[in-house]
């Protein structure tokens, strides 16, 4: 069934009992939580996701955010993510619960999932080739991930691109898309009907709100989709939108720096890179305008036709 | 004289006139720019030769004069390769 069938009492009861089944992607993970703010953003985001009885289902990742034990569930309230009964975070004040949830499961997936060359970069999908944005933080890359995924893009991921070590091709791990700052209102701006949640504040990364990622790319989510591109954005104030080839050698040293995985795999990790850059054509892209970069996008989409 | 290190443990990938390395040995990845992807392959091309001998056959490699600054350029980029394991001294 689809988390959007659970009527919010009955999600809540199980989250804070033996926990929900949850299927993202190629991972399946049992979740507990007893913070109302897990169950709201679950809700929220989360409600086209195949959900099943954690006591039914084998589970990939067995996770929790919850009070802790001491003071701190009282007075200035806190919440701690766990993985397998480990913490590998500091807590954080309770109205973060949700944020940590995301980025826990990133890290989930990052230190685990080694049949994957896992990159740090956003990865949407048009016509079956997938653009891979690797960028640094404030480059406007997730900014330009939600505006193509409101526009007939597939999201695949906003944050983890996932290549297949056996077949190259890359895996889609569809969630929430997370904004941060600006980016929060540019997107409201770009498609005000989008459900975008309540921001949380004062995050290490700043204000920090979700969007629900689209329906279709959720349903899609077990098919991988070929490299077509790697594309490295730079949002910058009234630069019209330009695509420059990049050298393949760097862009390469680039994703292998950016990967989380790259060293822990050793030759396979560069075979599998260079077969990637092999495979892809790589550019800077440099854009003012979110409209303007999407139908940059759209037409490389276009002059590679369906394959 | 100067050796490229055995390539067993090592994996090159040129795109135009860069390439990567991989050195299974030390687990590291390197960028060589185009002088030097050009340079380490004449030495891999040519194990026995001198430094010398490295800048007169990059010069013909690369089609440009051989100076007294392509034989500075020669001996720092050697020093480098060597330092990062990609060249041994014989």
């Amino acid at each position: 069934m689809k988390l959007l069938q659970l009527p919010p009492t009955e999600l809540r009861r199980q989250l804070a009992g033996d926990g929900i089944w949850l299927r993202t992607g190629p991972f399946s993970l049992k979740l507990q939580s007893r913070v109302p703010f897990v169950a709201e953003g679950l809700s929220e985001l989360y409600g086209q996701f195949e959900v099943r009885s954690a006591r039914e289902a084998f589970a990939d990742f067995h996770v929790a955010v919850d009070p802790p034990a001491n003071l701190r569930r009282w007075v200035r309230p806190q919440v701690n993510f766990s993985f397998d009964g480990m913490r590998p975070f500091k807590p954080l004040p309770r109205d973060q619960a949700f944020p940590m949830l995301e980025w826990g499961l990133n890290w989930c997936v990052s230190t685990q999932a080694h049949q994957y060359l896992i990159i740090h970069a956003a990865v949407v999908e048009k016509n079956g080739l997938a653009a891979i944005l690797p960028a640094p933080p404030g480059s406007g890359k997730s900014t330009l991930t939600a505006g193509l995924v409101l526009s007939g893009w597939r999201l695949l991921s906003d944050e983890l691109t996932l290549i297949d070590r056996k077949s190259g091709l890359i895996q889609p791990l569809p969630r929430p898309v997370s904004l941060k700052n600006q980016s929060i209102d540019v997107i409201r701006q770009f498609s005000p009907e989008t459900y975008i949640n309540r921001p949380s504040h004062d995050t290490v990364k700043g204000t920090v709100a979700h969007m629900r990622p689209p329906r279709d790319s959720v349903l899609r989510q077990h098919e991988p989709a070929r490299p077509g591109w790697v594309i490295f954005p730079q949002w910058e104030a009234d630069a019209p939108a330009t695509l420059t080839p990049r050298s393949q050698a760097q862009t390469f040293m680039f994703l292998a720096q950016n990967a989380f995985n790259y060293s822990h795999l050793g030759a396979d990790g560069f075979r599998v890179g260079t077969a990637l850059v092999d495979q892809t054509a790589c550019y800077d892209f440099r854009y003012g305008q979110l409209s303007e970069a999407v139908a940059t996008f759209d037409r490389l989409a276009d002059d590679a036709g369906p394959i | 004289m100067t050796l490229a290190s055995p390539p067993p443990s090592r994996l090159i990938k040129n795109w135009g006139d860069e390439a990567v390395v991989y050195d299974a040995a030390s687990g590291d990845t390197h960028y060589l720019k185009p002088l030097t992807r050009a340079l380490y392959q004449t030495c891999r091309d040519h194990p026995g030769y001198t430094s010398t001998g490295i800048a007169t056959a990059l010069a013909k490699r690369l089609g440009v004069d051989e100076t007294p600054q392509l034989h500075e350029l020669t001996e720092e980029t050697l020093t480098s390769l060597r330092k990062i394991g990609l060249l041994e001294s014989a």
